[in-house]
């Protein structure tokens, strides 16, 4: 691969002037390798406390009842869906990343993948607790598996939406946690021939006997061609089946046929948001901007644009189309989401998720650290204010004015909610710790071709076009982490 | 590169025997040796010892944890001797009677669980009211007192009797007077007793007493036409209802029967003969008849009297002074087209008025005379009994107590240190009675004053008979022996009186055996089985009015002036509490009311626009001072249709003593009656000052306009009359549908249902016989602030405004309209209604919720997981989650988890444990055993067999139920109706329960 040179114009994926090998191990593993320093405990406190939090509500509410939450007979979902889609939205852009992007061949993405990836599992992972916590009888929740069984061979109703969910958030769960324990194999092995005593043996375990053969990677290489394609289409499926418990329902402001696309829109666009949160923070504290850089945080401010772009003109589109559709029903679900008792929730969404995206089109936003990671909180918040919406707004007024009601949620909704944002960023803390939180290997691949100190030596070598080589040296303007007085004398 | 090499495998093969070809065919070249080890030699070879330790390991551990699962232990008793005529599992139905009405009362194992109307009752089988529904509660009230107790302390009867006796010949000795104060005693049996125990006893006297007292009217009648009764009022000989005040359908008289009788008029099966009354009422609050009437004009208190002398100087051209409704247009309109319309319908009219002034009630007597109702509508000949209370005599009493005049009292089904205008005079003059016996059942706020509490039976424990009407007699039979130490009230009264018969039940059978049965030839058994004795009903005379109405029509303006002041307070019987007496009733207190939908209290009602005007909001507490000085902090409700300038607190709240579901609920409102003209007043006036409080009451209904939706679909008569289909929607041009699923195929029964808007009245008690039947739990207040209540039928009431532009029926555009006074109101029961593209069965991922082949919508409550997908994805909103566990959690008291009140359950119905959705099964459990009776009966099923809890407890009928594969049923004719539709039906889920369009006789002369 590094056999011929990439085209100047490129811009760097890898930034710093002495990479090596080596010296990206050593980079990638700092964090795996040596003791936590003190932001990691701190972090790791709150998180560990937040995951407390999430236990305390979800054992209060299985000794309860659902009674213990604010649902009442008229919104039956309502936080705990909420925080569902949510999540399951969240873990999108992982697998965006690891499938999609490997198919396309966006190189850019091996800095990225590993983290967006243990998201998506760690995401998949709150969101299923959701599945299993909002049922009134949680203990039977196994019943919605198609199990053989004694009750007299009792099946499950294929014509379910949740029972569609069940198959799509466990495959999802499923094929993601093998893509990433996949990609995962050659870092665990990189790992444990530094690794001595019984780190060495418990790495020697997880890492499958990977022994670096060339037949070993040209298996790892079909094997992780042939996940992305599986995990492909799931990027559609998944949220587009979340999408179906609305959409196939008769109740305004859920049934709606624009919701699958708006909804994958809508998952990768928070799914983005989330990887921006975790990594921005993790760069600088982990010390790897020269991997992770301003290259990357725009790419996937521009995914953002777009997706959230879409997400807006879903949401217009909802509404003309409930407009146009006559059905006063459908009008008065829309024009009660707007104006009704839940317009601040509506506006809320607006906001944050159809407004503040678009500022992401100055440039000098969209390459602000700061900026970008407040918007990518600021789209978060949205897209949890989008399921509310939905989920609240259509259910608390739908047919029979009599049974209209409102919905206030208690404190174990809440200690539920904020409790899972605890989870999950206790299991990312974690998993800082334990495995690289970029792929090694991958990123290796690039820093023959793609990297500033492979450029700079094409540069030097003096068989690039001047003019080439004059717009590469201005696209680095905007990275934080190359020293920009190396390039004033050229 | 290609290899030609042959590797063989053995000889055979090199050599290619023909053994080897032979066998090569084959998948095993050697035969298996099957039959070796299928032989008995091959069975009984030896186990070996590793063999038979990993059997007997894999045993022990499968066994082990199949065991993990504990299934819990039911203990159950069964019969060592079998009782005759109880087969478990078979209910039995005994006649009886509650507050004079006949009923059937069901029992289950020696259990009473369900009261129902008695079928042979004849005219007076006209359903059953929230009361006699939830009375059976009663009976399993852990609150009550489980033995007779002697100052305070728990004791013997003999005790009892030997303290009661002497305390009474004491009295008797001295001099001093014995009062026996008991709310109208309409029992001839009781009566009897009564008689005897004055013969034995000659100081002593009844006092009738009422809570909610009818006085007005049986001294009016008296001073009228020398008859000091109640008459029977027969509203379905009326085709035009004119009512000031009086809340007939519900609380009035004897609000089911006059309910059955209304409809009569009304409902569809008279709307096909192109008939239909025509009600107006004049009120201040809004009652649930007036939320019925076909024009509702709300006047003040003070302009009730002055409203009816003008109706008197239109009919009859008189001049009383005092008739002017200077201050309400609409009234004054109304009034006058009313006088001509009753004028036309002369004989077929009907005017009653709710209030207990004798001199109003004269006039309305004159009124009536004036427009011949005497005779048609009014029956003066075959008077009820079910009130005859007065009021003077215990204003007497009162009065005699505070002078020590009384030695004994004894207080029987009447609680006066709680009801009565003034509590504590009362509890004072009674302090000086030397001695004092309650009947109460519980230490009720009266017995707790006493030395004496007689526990009594409650009536399902009880013998004895009811006398309603004029020549119609009830029995009560007891059914289920007395479940703690008490005794019958008569029967304490017979062994203190000494008499000779001292066993109740045969006091009742000699009173019935010599008194009544042989003028009727009927033997004691066929009472007992029929449940009821009518004898010819005596023709109704004409009266003729001709007194002088002069001092009335004084007395009447004197009494307006008096309460022409702001702010004016009504109070009065509420559906569901009534006079309280049935406080501790958790069915009656979560019973929404039919008109504001609030459940757990008490509130004052006032208008929307006069709150605007003194500052009040919603929910805002105020403090309510009368004018006597009484004043308590209750929260105001915003009721459209309350007249301006006047307040409404309902009766029946704030008991203190009544247990544990009733006691500290809503605040009493009985100080606030007064005692004027010698009967009591229920009207006063009262300042109104906000406290700064606020308290959320606990309603189930909290949107009242269905925002012109057409989920209700009316149309007035004359409409209807052109066009039977008129707003139904129906002459429209439909769209063609396309169906995703096939038509279930129903090839035995298709149970439907078709609900007639135009005879409910929203009374609601439908929904308490669905909770008896149906073993709903009880939620409590804040659960139903929550908006958690479980029943699984409703009645949804809608507020609209007839405007001159149509109606307006959004919220939004009524907050801009300036008269809200005008309001239309609209019941809809609303339930499970068993679609047959159920949107909740195709969402529930465990199949717990399915359609069955006779067009049921069914719930398997365990099956389900609780997702509650099912119930979001329901368009009627009618499913109902188990939030918490309501049967069994101590934590969570819904006044019904005790092992005692749950012998109220009906054992046909599981109870639902928590996580679990539930709705409406359209009596399954009825279904199911209607059908069984007939299979065993070797019959096919006939319509009428099953019947539904609800639409057995309608009075007005307005719930038709069974089967629409049968062509000739009720259901299906009803179905036929050209007002039928279906709610919601453009949504596709077809329905299975129809709904008839309300008509509204408006479109003539009147309108408000």
């Amino acid at each position: 691969m590094s056999g011929h040179n990439e085209s100047i114009l490129r811009e760097p994926l890898i930034t710093g002037d002495n990479i090596t090998y080596a010296k990206i191990t050593d980079d990638i593993l700092g964090p795996v390798e040596n003791k936590p320093n003190k932001a990691w405990w701190i972090g790791f406190t709150f998180a560990s406390l937040g995951a407390l939090l999430w236990v305390v509500a979800v054992s209060y509410t299985f000794w309860n009842g659902i009674g213990a939450w604010g649902l009442n007979k008229t919104v039956g979902w309502a936080w705990d869906i909420t925080g569902f889609v949510w999540w399951v939205g969240i873990g999108h852009a992982g697998t965006l990343i690891s499938a999609v992007l490997l198919l396309f061949r966006q190189n850019w993405r091996n800095s990225i993948n590993r983290s967006a990836e243990a998201m998506t599992i760690f995401a998949v992972i709150c969101a299923a607790t959701y599945v299993v916590s909002h049922m009134g009888r949680p203990w039977l929740a196994y019943w919605v598996l198609p199990l053989p069984n004694q009750f007299g061979s009792l099946w499950v109703n294929f014509n379910s939406p949740l029972v569609w969910d069940m198959f799509a958030i466990s495959t999802y769960f499923s094929v993601s946690l093998l893509f990433w324990y996949t990609g995962l194999l050659p870092d665990i092995a990189t790992i444990r021939d530094r690794a001595v005593g019984t780190r060495r043996k418990i790495y020697s375990i997880f890492s499958f006997g990977w022994s670096g053969s060339v037949k070993t990677w040209q298996r790892f290489e079909a094997v992780s061609l042939i996940l992305a394609g599986i995990s492909t289409p799931l990027v559609l499926s998944v949220h587009t089946i979340v999408s179906m418990d609305f959409a196939t329902s008769v109740i305004p402001g859920w049934h709606t046929t624009i919701f699958p696309p708006y909804f994958v829109a809508g998952a990768i666009f928070s799914g983005f948001a989330m990887v921006l949160t975790l990594l921005l923070v993790a760069r600088k504290v982990l010390g790897l901007e020269n991997y992770i850089t301003m290259f990357h945080i725009e790419s996937m401010n521009k995914i953002i644009i777009l997706t959230g772009s879409i997400v807006g003109v879903a949401y217009l589109t909802e509404f003309f189309i409930a407009w146009y559709s006559g059905s006063e029903y459908e009008q008065y679900a829309f024009i009660n989401r707007s104006t009704g008792p839940y317009w601040w929730a509506y506006w809320m969404m607006m906001t944050c998720n159809v407004i503040s995206p678009q500022l992401l089109w100055f440039k000098k936003i969209r390459l602000s650290i700061r900026a970008t990671w407040i918007l990518s909180i600021v789209v978060n918040v949205g897209m949890w204010f989008e399921r509310f919406v939905i989920i609240v707004t259509s259910l608390h007024r739908d047919y029979i004015p009599s049974s209209w009601a409102m919905f206030y949620p208690t404190w174990v909704d809440v200690s539920v909610f904020v409790g899972s944002i605890g989870l999950f960023f206790t299991l990312f803390l974690l998993f800082l710790r334990v495995l690289p939180s970029i792929a090694i290997a991958e990123v290796k691949l690039l820093l023959k071709s793609a990297s500033e100190q492979a450029k700079m030596k094409q540069i030097k070598e003096g068989h690039e076009n001047k003019e080439y080589v004059a717009e590469y040296i201005e696209s680095l303007e905007k990275f934080d982490s190359v020293k920009q007085e190396d390039y004033a004398k050229i | 590169m290609e290899s030609n090499k042959k590797y063989w495998k053995g000889l055979e093969e090199y050599n290619n025997t023909p053994d080897f070809v032979k066998n090569n065919k084959n998948e095993f070249a050697e035969p298996l040796p099957i039959e070796d080890v299928l032989n008995e030699a091959g069975l009984s070879t030896v186990t070996p010892r590793r063999d038979f330790l990993k059997a007997l390991g894999f045993g022990l551990g499968a066994v082990t944890l199949a065991a993990c699962q504990s299934t819990p232990l039911k203990k159950s008793i069964p019969y060592l001797v079998k009782p005759e005529e109880v087969t478990p599992g078979i209910p039995n139905y005994y006649t009886s009677s509650f507050n004079g009405q006949s009923i059937l009362v069901k029992t289950r194992e020696g259990r009473p669980i369900k009261i129902e109307p008695n079928p042979n009752a004849g005219q007076f089988n006209c359903g059953t009211d929230a009361r006699a529904q939830a009375s059976v509660l009663d009976l399993y009230d852990v609150s009550k007192l489980k033995a007779p107790v002697l100052k305070t302390k728990e004791t013997t009867w003999s005790e009892i009797d030997g303290f009661v006796k002497s305390e009474l010949a004491k009295a008797q000795a001295s001099g001093k007077k014995i009062r026996i104060v008991a709310s109208t005693v309409s029992s001839p049996s009781t009566n009897a007793v009564i008689t005897g125990f004055i013969t034995k006893y000659p100081a002593a006297k009844l006092v009738q007493y009422d809570a909610v007292s009818y006085t007005g009217i049986i001294q009016a009648n008296q001073n009228s036409f020398g008859k000091a009764v109640l008459p029977k009022y027969n509203f379905d000989k009326a085709d035009l209802i004119v009512s000031f005040g009086a809340d007939f359908l519900g609380t009035w008289i004897s609000g089911e029967e006059f309910t059955a009788q209304y409809t009569s008029n009304r409902n569809y099966k008279s709307l096909e003969n192109k008939k239909m009354s025509r009600h107006i009422q004049f009120e201040s609050g809004m009652s649930l008849t007036g939320t019925n009437a076909d024009t509702r004009v709300p006047v003040k208190l003070s302009e009730q009297g002055p409203a009816l002398i003008a109706l008197y100087n239109a009919i009859t051209g008189g001049a009383l002074p005092g008739g002017t409704l200077d201050k309400n247009a609409t009234a004054d309109k109304v009034i006058k087209l009313v006088a001509k319309e009753l004028l036309q319908t002369k004989g077929k009219g009907l005017v009653v008025c709710g209030s207990n002034d004798v001199s109003t009630q004269i006039l309305v007597n004159a009124i009536n005379a004036a427009i011949g109702s005497y005779g048609t509508t009014i029956d003066l000949d075959n008077a009820c009994y079910l009130y005859a209370g007065n009021d003077a005599e215990f204003n007497g009493l009162v009065a005699e107590m505070s002078r020590g005049e009384v030695g004994a009292v004894l207080f029987l089904n009447s609680n006066p240190a709680y009801d009565s205008i003034d509590s504590k005079k009362f509890a004072d003059a009674l302090a000086k009675v030397p001695a004092k016996i309650s009947f109460s059942d519980r230490s009720d706020e009266t017995a707790s004053l006493c030395d004496v509490i007689a526990i009594n039976h409650n009536y399902l424990e009880s013998w004895g008979d009811a006398n309603a009407y004029e020549g119609y007699y009830s029995i009560v039979q007891p059914t289920i022996n007395p479940v703690f130490n008490s005794r019958q009230a008569e029967e304490s009264l017979l062994v203190w009186a000494d008499a000779p018969v001292k066993d109740y039940y045969q006091f009742v059978r000699n009173n019935w055996e010599t008194k009544m049965l042989p003028a009727l030839g009927i033997k004691w058994d066929e009472v007992l089985d029929k449940g009821v004795v009518s004898v010819t009903a005596k023709p109704a005379g004409a009266y003729s009015f001709s007194l002088s109405l002069a001092a009335v029509a004084t007395s009447i303006v004197n009494s307006s002036k008096a309460l022409d002041k702001d702010v004016q307070l009504q109070v009065y019987e509420n559906i569901a509490m009534r006079d309280g007496k049935n406080a501790n009733n958790a069915f009656l207190q979560e019973l929404p009311d039919p008109v504001s939908k609030v459940t757990w209290d008490n509130y004052v009602a006032i208008a929307p626009k006069y709150a605007e005007k003194l500052n009040i909001k919603e929910f805002d507490v105020v403090t309510v001072k009368g004018s006597n000085g009484y004043s308590i902090d209750l929260p105001v409700l915003v009721q459209p249709g309350q007249a301006q300038g006047t307040v409404s607190i309902a009766l029946g709240y704030g008991r203190t003593k009544v247990g544990k579901a009733g006691n500290d609920v809503g605040k009493n409102a009985f100080p606030f009656a007064s005692f004027v003209n010698g009967t009591m007043q229920y009207a006063t006036t009262v300042t109104l000052t906000p406290t700064g409080g606020h308290y959320e009451l606990a309603q189930t209904q909290t949107h009242h306009s269905f925002e012109g939706r057409n989920v209700i679909r009316e149309a007035t008569f004359k409409e209807y009359l052109k066009n039977p289909a008129a707003g139904t929607g129906k002459s429209e041009e439909g769209h063609k549908n396309y169906d995703l699923w096939d038509q279930y195929e129903k090839p035995g029964n298709n149970w439907v249902m078709a609900i007639d808007l135009n005879a409910c009245t929203g009374c609601g008690s439908c929904v308490v016989a669905c909770n008896v039947e149906n073993n709903i739990p009880v939620v409590g207040r804040d659960e139903v602030r929550r908006r958690r209540e479980m029943h699984w039928i409703r009645i949804d009431r809608y507020y609209s405004y007839e405007t001159k532009d149509g109606d307006v029926t959004r919220e939004k555009e009524i907050a801009k309209l300036e008269d809200l006074d005008h309001v239309s109101v609209v019941h809809q029961p609303m339930l499970c209604q068993h679609c047959d593209h159920a949107p909740c069965e195709t969402v529930c991922p465990v199949l717990a919720t399915v359609h069955s082949s006779d067009g049921l919508n069914h719930m398997a409550y365990n099956r389900c997981v609780g997702t509650r997908y099912c119930a979001n994805n329901c368009p009627y909103k009618v499913r109902r989650f188990n939030w918490f566990n309501y049967w069994n959690d101590s934590r969570f008291d819904n006044y019904l988890n005790n092992e005692f009140t749950q012998l109220v359950l009906n054992p046909d119905v599981t109870t639902r444990s928590r996580g679990v959705m539930e709705k409406c099964s359209m009596c399954i459990q009825r279904i199911q055993a209607g059908k069984l009776k007939a299979k065993i009966e070797k019959r096919p099923l006939k319509d009428g067999d099953i019947k539904m809890a609800c639409q057995e407890a309608c009075s007005a009928n307005a719930i038709v139920f069974g089967d629409s594969n049968d062509p000739n049923s009720e259901v299906s004719k009803a179905l036929r109706s050209e007002r039928i539709y279906y709610v919601l039906e453009e949504i596709n889920v077809k329905p299975g329960i129809g709904y008839m369009t309300k008509i509204r006789n408006t479109d003539t002369t009147v309108q408000a």
